[in-house]
């Protein structure tokens, strides 16, 4: 194969079985009449004591063959589910029970759990429950838990689970001493991933073989594995979990073990049949995970030119009713914040408060949608105070070409130093400005007032570390067909992973591409791995994949060589054939080559007798040699210092209604450097999604809570979830390739960087189009919905009339 | 969740005011109630524990709770507190219900409704619950008017308070009151009735969403 494929829009290997139909989800898996399923009973209050539970009705149920509550759970399954990510500041981490023990601390918390013949019967169960609840006032929203009137927990003062500062350099004195300064108040609303298929988990109990199989619909098989074995006192080796096809995750399915995901298999191996549970679209929106709600008080000092001097920021965030995945989310907002910008002196410490709604886990972005709009709001702000052009105050305090690695002075959410690898954002800023028509928006927007109409352009910039470790892993095995089998731990949520991991082997091994079968997420064909969220399976498993194809690339050369009887440095390998190079009628194929790497006993086909004792090998040595493995197959594991820093830039034209206040996009521009590119058509696929899924947080999508802890919309008939209509037409996209010099293939993540800049660059626009920019930010809040802006309007006409 | 409105019973607020604390006429009249039991409480309250059927959209089911009306000033105002679980979800209220004689056999009823509803409804039906909520409070009066229409006062209703400083007495704990049964029209059967204005209330908010048994 002389076409190298890293680099060109190779067509999505998984689309064809995608768009047929032919999708294999959790839901699919064990579909016979011999599986049970299970339905959860969950808390209709925010905050209640359960003073007792009567199961009574439902004991004697036809088709119900189990019914727990948290009296039915022992030993480990009778403690708090794990927390994750323990850091030393989450002094006051707490999690759920996989059924409440005593006490509900939101809409949605699992409180009894039914197996039943199918749903129908197990939600009718369901019914039957009686719980006597004595219901407890509701924290809701971050006021209120600051305020702490009411206490979330107990033995939690304050509502507050952790207080983290980090600091580099002194900013209250750069501050102070600053010719000019501002101070600002911004606020992001809750949201969530909402995927398509929402959680899922089918277990298998095999007494014959004493095995546990699980198939859950997660961003982590390797760590559900574990959870699984630990909670349910099982071997680790008795346990397998697989993914199979996941219909979205964007962060919610990286937390484990989800309550359901310890029940069913517990009820599989108890019931000693299979049971499977299937999350509906409401359970969804209760009891898996939001992000996003923080609010934040910036005070910034600078200089003439827009120099920021020192910065210093607080912010609150709203991490739910319990802590499982620790304190990453508010930890990457606080590093995240400072984009492509060295402040003079930074200082950022946040509180991460417990309210009565559902947890906070990662959702696309991470923390990083908040922190750029809080950093980009600061440059729009500083350029109204200075009247300067929004894109020069940007420029003047870029991280320089020539300042690459750039350390931060931080710890970043991998307790690795923020240190950025490798950059240019001067050139992405020059590009953003081309792509979407900076220098000439003023003249549009005049053009446009003339007619009445009212345009914006807003402008955000953000970094985005990406591929955070500990490590990733593959195995690369050729079989005698000369077929290549791929397997790599993490799992995939309609990424693309079978294409470009395949590209990746089929350009190391010289195969067709077509010969490259990819596995993820299968704890049975790559047990050690990590998870698939961050950004980084293409950096860290691309990575892996790599190494491991270049193992095996050396191994099928040095048999080769030992076959052709010539030098290792004379062999090429191209169309899965080994070659002499300059006699190529000399060659060998890379089939007949994992034949010859297996010394048998037995001939099972025409291919393997070729490998039999009276056919190879020295008579004088061992048929493997003391330092070889049988079989053609390499294994490698990718483990960086630290992250990989990605970087891009959006803008985004809108006009809003004079009368209405509908908010039209009428362009967007992305520039996007995510290293080198595997697959550029992928990577804007990526770039799409990430937009569509910012401009519904920008513009749509809230979650609404009311007083008492209730969510109104949980429902797509209430939350807003964008359709095509309402995303642009097209999106410009632009591509910057500055390589990593921290991975074999120098890329970096690209997965949640159509995202990040949203809600900023939205504010940004919206707030140009309305003229609103002077003399102080007006938008400082985001979502903005039209009726919103209307009463922006309003209220701004009145302080004018004042 | 807030909500509020006015009706007017052509009834004077006597007879509105027997009516409403009368089990009796609360079982026939609230749409969906199936079951009132009188259980003890302080003196001066009536408290019923009560069974009703309602739905938002799709989302139907039983509601079993608490209705408690307390605060009582004989013609003028009360209050009716409502707790009550079922599968759809739950149900929280406090309903302040005033009532004026705008002429002379007039009664304008105004309610305003502090309510919870959680669960199912809650979180789905919300869009629905205020609308669910105006149509039983108008299918309540319906009732009552047809009932009024169609004949007879009741004895006990017949007799306004004589003493209009007293409530009427609370029912005996234990006293249960089951719907009639109901024909579709629902109209004629009930106790000639007066119409409870509280109910209704409760019907609208519960109604739609989920009335109660205590949890």
């Amino acid at each position: 194969m002389t076409t190298k494929l890293m680099g060109t829009k190779v067509a999505r290997v998984e689309d064809d079985r995608f768009l047929r139909g032919q999708g294999r989800y959790v839901d699919d898996v064990l579909a016979g009449p011999h599986t049970l399923h299970a339905a959860v009973l969950r808390s209709p209050h925010a905050h209640a004591r359960i003073r007792d539970i009567d199961v009574d009705a439902v004991l004697d149920l036809d088709g119900v063959h189990a019914v727990w509550t948290y009296d039915d759970l022992d030993g480990p399954m009778a403690e708090p589910l794990p927390l994750l990510i323990p850091h030393p500041a989450l002094t006051h981490g707490r999690t759920q029970y996989a059924l409440a023990n005593g006490e509900v601390n939101h809409v949605g918390e699992a409180v009894a759990f039914v197996v039943a013949d199918d749903r129908y019967v197990a939600e009718d169960a369901l019914d039957r429950i009686r719980v006597d609840y004595e219901v407890l006032p509701a924290v809701v929203g971050i006021d209120k838990a600051r305020a702490a009137e009411h206490l979330v927990h107990d033995d939690v003062p304050g509502n507050v689970g952790a207080r983290l500062e980090q600091h580099n350099g002194d900013a209250r004195a750069a501050i102070d001493a600053a010719p000019h300064t501002l101070s600002l108040d911004l606020t992001v609303e809750r949201s969530a991933c909402t995927p398509l298929e929402g959680r899922g988990t089918v277990a298998r109990w095999d007494p014959d073989s004493g095995r546990l199989q699980v198939w859950t619909s997660t961003q982590t098989s390797t760590g559900v594995r574990a959870a699984v074995a630990a909670k349910l006192g099982l071997d680790l080796g008795g346990v397998d979990v697989i993914t199979p096809d996941v219909g979205g995750g964007f962060g919610v399915k990286i937390n484990h073990p989800w309550p359901e995901e310890l029940l069913v298999p517990l009820a599989a191996i108890r019931l000693g049949r299979p049971v499977k549970f299937t999350e509906d679209r409401r359970e969804h929106f209760v009891s898996s995970a939001h992000e996003r709600g923080q609010v934040h008080h910036v005070e910034v000092g600078f200089d003439d030119e827009g120099r920021i001097l020192g910065l210093d920021v607080r912010f609150w965030h709203d991490h739910g009713a319990y802590t499982p995945y620790g304190l990453i989310v508010p930890i990457i907002t606080s590093t995240q914040l400072l984009g492509p910008y060295k402040p003079g002196a930074y200082r950022v410490v946040f509180e991460s408060l417990y309210t009565n709604t559902v947890m906070v886990t990662p959702y696309r972005g991470a923390g990083r949608p908040q922190g750029c709009f809080v950093m980009e709001r600061t440059m729009d702000a500083i350029a109204a105070a200075l009247g300067k052009d929004r894109a020069e105050v940007r420029s003047a305090n870029f991280i320089q070409p020539d300042e690459f690695p750039y350390d931060q002075g931080l710890i970043f959410q991998d307790g690795r130093e923020l240190e950025y690898d490798s950059g240019d954002y001067p050139a992405l800023l020059e590009k953003i400005k081309a792509l979407v028509g900076w220098d000439d928006f003023p003249a549009r927007k005049a053009a446009a007032a003339a007619e009445g109409r009212r345009l914006g352009i807003g402008l955000a910039c953000y970094v985005e570390g990406t591929g955070v470790g500990p490590y990733e892993g593959a195995h690369v095995h050729v079989e005698t067909s000369g077929r290549v089998k791929v397997a790599t731990g993490l799992t995939t949520q309609g990424q693309g992973h079978q294409t470009v991991f395949a590209q990746l082997v089929a350009d190391v091994l010289g195969v067709p591409m077509e010969d490259v079968e990819v596995v993820t997420g299968d704890t049975r064909r790559m047990p050690y791995a990590v998870g698939t969220f961050a950004s980084r399976a293409a950096v860290m498993s691309g990575s892996a994949v790599h190494l491991a194809a270049l193992r095996t690339k050396e191994k099928a050369l040095r048999i080769a060589a030992e076959a052709l009887e010539v030098d290792e440095g004379d062999l090429e390998l191209t169309d899965g054939v080994v070659r002499v190079k300059g006699a190529p009628e000399s060659q060998i194929s890379l089939g007949t080559v994992a034949v010859l790497s297996n010394p048998l006993r037995y001939a099972f086909d025409e291919a393997s007798k070729a490998a039999t004792q009276f056919s190879v090998g020295d008579p004088g040595k061992p048929p493997v040699a003391e330092d070889d493995e049988p079989g053609l197959e390499g294994t490698d594991f990718y483990s960086p210092e630290r992250s990989t820093f990605a970087s891009g830039m959006h803008a985004v034209v809108v006009e809003t209604d004079p009368d209405t206040a509908e908010i039209k996009i009428l362009q967007y521009a992305v520039v996007h450097d995510c290293g080198n590119l595997i697959n550029p058509m992928i990577v804007e696929g990526q770039i799409h999604g990430g937009v569509a899924q910012g401009v519904a947080g920008a513009l749509f999508e809230r979650m609404a809570y009311d007083d008492s802890g209730q969510l109104l919309n949980a429902s797509f008939m209430d939350f807003l979830m964008p359709y095509v209509t309402e995303l642009p037409e097209s999106i410009d996209i632009a591509h910057q390739e500055t390589p990593s010099p921290l991975n074999p293939l120098g890329i970096k993540g690209a997965g949640e960087a159509g995202v990040i800049p949203s809600a900023a660059v939205f504010a940004a626009a919206i707030e140009d189009a309305e003229g609103l920019c002077h003399p102080g930010l007006a938008i400082t809040a985001m979502p903005i919905s039209p009726s919103e802006l209307f009463e922006l309007r309003r209220h701004h006409a009145s302080e004018e009339d004042s | 969740m807030r909500i509020s409105g006015v009706h007017q019973v052509p009834f004077g607020p006597d007879r509105v005011w027997d009516a409403l604390l009368d089990p009796a006429v609360l079982v026939a009249t609230i749409p969906g109630c199936e079951r009132l039991e009188a259980i003890p409480r302080d003196s001066g309250e009536h408290a019923y524990a009560m069974t009703v059927t309602a739905g938002v959209a799709a989302i139907r089911g039983t509601y079993a709770g608490h209705c408690t009306l307390s605060d009582l000033v004989p013609h003028r105002s009360l209050v009716m507190a409502l707790s009550g679980t079922g599968a759809p979800g739950t149900v929280d209220a406090t309903v302040r219900v005033g009532f004026a004689e705008v002429e002379p056999g007039v009664t304008r009823i105004e309610y305003d409704a502090d309510a919870v509803v959680g669960g199912m409804v809650g979180g789905v039906g919300q869009r629905m619950l205020t609308s669910v909520s105006k149509r039983m409070a108008a299918e309540f009066f319906d009732n009552v008017a047809n009932a009024l229409a169609g004949g007879g006062v009741p004895a006990w209703a017949g007799e306004p308070a004589a003493a209009a400083t007293t409530a009427p007495t609370a029912p005996a704990a234990g006293a249960v009151f089951t719907a009639p049964p109901r024909p579709a029209s629902s109209r004629q059967d009930f106790l000639a009735g007066i119409a409870v204005g509280a109910g209704l209330v409760l019907a609208g908010v519960i109604a739609g969403a989920a009335f109660g048994r205590r949890r």
